[in-house]
């Protein structure tokens, strides 16, 4: 017999359309936790050991080294673990997805390896090197990044394993032996001691959380650089991470060379005034990330399952435009909601911001900055969200696209804002934030429109691989 | 890919030569082997994906060999799309119209319009692919299963654009061993260099992809076709099966000469849009001297024969159940049959079964695969009871030696034994064409034949005639040599008037 009508039957078997998405909706909600960890965590330290008097340096150089060592390990951990943290959350949901996790304690301590070697040059140069310490001090800071970086590491295991409450103990427990050892090992051992003291508390954080692994998956130490064929097959991802974790953080980078910054005796340099205005600018947005994640689990989840559910329950393409639709409408009202509790919450901040910082017990100089920060954040949020929906869509290089503007404006916008002197001081953050937002609102909604297409073909697997 | 010195002939052949074994293959391989004055280059059809070995080596005059992967778009960096609005009036005609060549021909045209040849992006990935797709859909389809109908696009689409799109190697005459893919990519021969082409069909390409979509249970219908009667709405086994039933028109309207094994098939390409006048059987043919050196030798036992594998389209149960009628009558009876029992392990066993049911332990013998030439000189009819053929050689090889033989109305079994209808002069009946599941006519015939020996004899000497006179394989070699000669010199002929 002639002909070759067998290969029709493979063809259409190929149903990879849904792939990981379902696994991938929780691990994508896992991003938010670091930047909230951070926001409190910093926030924590500036109002805790602040120093009385910010004129008089010399009074209380132990707390601005603790301090800025402190910022500097959390810009540098977050920003230089992102392509490891995108690509091993990745993996996870995939191996969640194909039901088999039993490799899942082998790929922690390879992405905690993984993440030491990347970071061990860069850190080793600039503590060992660059900065001017004392030994135990150089030692101390370096200790410390490693465990900001173990903290990262492990909590995407247990987020993307949805244990959130083994996930908040730890860390309650872990941050309030922080402070308080930080606060007890001061007098007696200084700087050192203080950030010993807070790297304590952290390794309390690490060392539940390994635990809590190991208890949950039979040990096996076996293929534990699995995760790696992911940096080529999802390179998006990990691009896109180093860029969006990079874009936070270039606006406190560059204002740490404004000419109100601070340059300590150690050579590195901050300006504790923009740093602590734009942290607590980001608290404003705990609510809409509340709400957000309500809405995506009652609302848009259901429908958005649903679309997937119809295109693979072979439904007529009239249904799944019926399901597209729904999606639009979800989005639509969850964006307004946002826009609508964010602003209230953004107005009032801007309307009280005197009162606030004086609550806060920082000065008058910091509120132009923290209104800007305000308005910033708003759009940050909104923007967050977005790459959120993109990414439940798998659109990977949508995402990285948005995230790279995201850089490049924040770090331009940034730049002129710093130049056009202080009452410009946090507008670049804000500028760049809404011009990102606007961009990814733009796409978001040109990808939801022909979002049966995207899923065919543009982040359809079996086609483009 | 190798080489490629320009070809006498090119021979396109679909999921066979010489990748796989079987009846065509063994074919083309012994057409190449015997027109040896002749050059070819092969060009085999293959599924997208999947390594391949090759399973005959090429005889000396094999001066060329192309594999064409189906569905196997070029892959661009950059990306030129545009408007394929204009393609959906003939992609409609190709797949759930009534198409012809010049449908082809305008997909053609269009396609070439592209700056440079357009790829999987243009043509399967772009929006405007996708635009395409859903206008087709929605046209036709709009209550089916959408990602059904979206695979099936794109394998038919992309099936279509690679055998649109691949290199056509150089030949004076382009001959398909099929229709379908490769009856496709010989009208765009037709169309592309206006050369002579030829198509053999064994089998008939449609008949075979229907009988195979039938049973593919992917093919998911959401709607209940039972509700009316009035339904005109199309499944996508429709949209399956009119495109093929459009590539075998397509080809057959290219087609300069269109060849079967027997006449029953012309039934089958008529209805499939093919005209009488290029019609033509070349019947296989066989060793007739390696058979007629075979000498009878004298038994005891009245013997008769299936040779065949032992499965349900044998209708080996069909066969027993003769066996059983025939021994009241003729208690010495000896059956063979002669075939694997591998194929259809239970099916084979079932038939042992009835053996026992009916008491026929000693009269029907299983042989397994045997040498039929050891078998030939102790049997004394061949009987065919399937319910499905082609043209089966037994009955050549046995009425060679003088075997006669009965067989079922199927395939070219009548041909065979009773001569064509043109045959002149009639050499008359040569064993008994009996109906379709009727073990009872079996039966008869074959009495008849084993008690009647003037009628044996006569069956006898006309069937040893016919297969002497007109299926020796010289006579199918001299046939495609002569063939190819004309539509050669044909093509020769045009060139000179060209200048």
């Amino acid at each position: 017999m002639a002909g070759i009508g067998f290969v029709i039957q493979k063809l259409t078997k190929k149903d990879d359309l849904l792939g990981v998405f379902r696994a991938y909706t929780h691990a994508a909600m896992a991003s938010t936790g670091p930047w909230l960890f951070t926001v409190l965590a910093l926030i924590g330290i500036t109002q805790f050991f602040t120093s009385s008097d910010p004129t008089d340096l010399n009074a209380d150089f132990g707390y601005d080294n603790f301090r800025i060592v402190v910022i500097y390990n959390f810009a540098f951990s977050l920003v230089l673990s992102a392509p490891v943290f995108m690509i091993v959350t990745r993996y996870i949901a995939d191996e969640i997805h194909k039901k088999d996790v039993t490799n899942t304690p082998s790929v922690m301590l390879g992405s905690l390896i993984l993440l030491y070697l990347i970071q061990l040059p860069v850190v080793g140069w600039f503590y060992m090197f660059y900065v001017d310490f004392p030994l135990s001090m150089r030692i101390a800071a370096i200790v410390n990044v490693f465990m900001i970086t173990s903290v990262w590491a492990l909590a995407v295991f247990l987020t993307a394993l949805k244990d959130y409450f083994a996930v908040s103990v730890a860390f309650a427990v872990g941050m309030i032996t922080a402070a308080l050892s930080a606060q007890f090992l001061k007098d007696s051992y200084g700087e050192a001691g203080m950030l010993n003291g807070f790297s304590f508390g952290l390794a309390i954080i690490v060392f539940t959380l390994v635990a809590k692994i190991f208890s949950e998956y039979s040990y096996r130490l076996d293929r534990p650089f699995a995760m790696l064929p992911h940096f080529r097959k999802y390179w998006e991802l990990a691009v896109g991470g180093i860029f969006y974790n990079a874009a936070i953080w270039i606006d406190k980078w560059i204002m740490w060379f404004a000419p109100e910054a601070i340059k300590l005796p150690s050579k590195m340099v901050m300006y504790p005034d923009y740093d602590s205005a734009t942290f607590l600018a980001y608290l404003t947005i705990v609510p809409a990330l509340a709400t957000f994640m309500v809405s995506v689990e009652t609302h848009f989840f259901e429908r958005y399952q649903r679309y997937y559910d119809d295109i693979l329950g072979h439904m007529p393409l009239r249904r799944i435009r019926e399901n597209q639709q729904r999606i639009i409408d979800s989005v639509l009202a969850s964006a307004r909601n946002f826009i609508l509790v964010q602003g209230v919450i953004a107005f009032l901040a801007i309307l009280l911001a005197v009162e606030i910082i004086n609550l806060c017990d920082m000065v008058y100089t910091q509120i132009g900055m923290f209104r800007f920060a305000v308005l910033g954040a708003f759009f940050h949020v909104l923007l967050l969200f977005e790459l959120i929906a993109l990414s439940y869509f798998d659109s990977r290089k949508l995402v990285m696209r948005i995230q790279i503007v995201y850089f490049f404006a924040n770090t331009l916008l940034t730049l002129w804002s710093l130049n056009q002197g202080f009452p410009y001081y946090g507008m670049g953050y804000f500028m760049a934030s809404m011009l990102t937002f606007g961009l990814a609102t733009f796409l978001l909604f040109t990808h939801t429109r022909k979002l049966t297409y995207h899923s065919f073909i543009s982040n359809n697997n079996a086609i483009i691989t | 890919m190798k080489n490629q010195k320009k070809a006498d002939i090119c021979l396109i052949l679909e999921g066979t030569y010489p990748y796989v074994e079987g009846g065509v293959s063994t074919w083309t391989h012994e057409l190449i082997d015997t027109q040896e004055d002749k050059t070819f280059h092969i060009l085999s059809i293959l599924p997208r994906e999947g390594e391949v070995t090759h399973k005959f080596s090429f005889p000396p005059n094999v001066v060329g060999h192309t594999d064409l992967r189906l569905q196997n778009l070029k892959k661009t960096g950059i990306r030129h799309a545009r408007s394929l609005k204009a393609l959906e009036g003939p992609l409609n005609n190709l797949t759930v119209g009534r198409a012809h060549l010049n449908d082809m021909q305008h997909v053609m045209r269009i396609l070439g319009q592209f700056n440079t040849r357009p790829g999987e992006y243009e043509l399967l990935d772009s929006e405007e692919a996708w635009e395409l797709m859903e206008s087709m859909y929605e046209a036709s389809f709009s209550e089916s299963s959408f990602l059904d109908y979206f695979w099936s696009w794109r394998a038919i689409m992309g099936g279509l654009y690679s055998i649109l799109l691949s290199p056509l190697p150089e030949a004076q005459v382009y001959h398909a061993l099929s229709t379908g893919y490769a009856g496709l990519l010989a009208a765009r021969a037709k169309l592309e260099t206006g050369r002579p082409v030829m198509i053999t069909e064994h089998g008939i390409y449609t008949n075979e992809r229907r009988i195979e979509l039938a049973s593919a249970d992917w093919l998911e219908e959401n709607f209940s076709r039972s509700l009316t009667i009035d339904d005109t709405r199309l499944s996508l086994r429709d949209l399956w099966m009119d495109a093929f039933t459009n590539y075998s028109r397509i080809a057959y309207e290219a087609a300069d000469e269109i060849i079967t094994l027997f006449t029953g098939n012309q039934k089958a390409q008529l209805a499939d849009g093919a005209t009488p006048e290029k019609l033509k059987v070349v019947p296989n043919g066989i060793d007739v001297e390696r058979f007629a050196k075979i000498r009878r030798t004298p038994h005891e036992r009245p013997t008769i024969a299936l040779i065949g594998r032992v499965v349900p389209i044998k209708d080996v149960k069909g066969f027993i159940r003769t066996c059983a009628m025939l021994k009241e009558h003729l208690p010495d009876l000896k059956a063979y049959v002669m075939g694997s029992r591998e194929e259809d392990e239970n099916y084979a066993h079932e038939c042992e079964e009835m053996v026992r049911h009916f008491s026929l332990e000693d009269v029907v013998e299983f042989t397994g695969q045997v040498a039929i030439d050891e078998y030939l000189p102790k049997i004394d009819l061949v009987v065919i009871t399937s319910i499905s053929e082609s043209q089966p050689l037994v009955i050549l090889e046995a009425g060679a030696c003088g075997v006669p033989c009965v067989a079922t109305n199927v395939g070219a079994c009548a041909e065979m034994i009773l001569g064509a209808s043109d045959e002149q002069p009639r050499l008359g009946a040569g064993g008994a064409v009996v109906p379709l599941s009727n073990p009872a006519a079996t039966a008869e015939a074959v009495y008849t034949l084993l008690t009647d020996r003037d009628y044996y004899k006569s069956c006898a000497e006309a069937i040893r005639q016919r297969v002497t006179l007109y299926y020796s394989k010289e006579q199918q070699h001299i046939a495609y040599d002569a063939l190819y000669s004309t539509w050669m010199a044909a093509q020769t002929e045009a060139k000179r008037a060209e200048g």
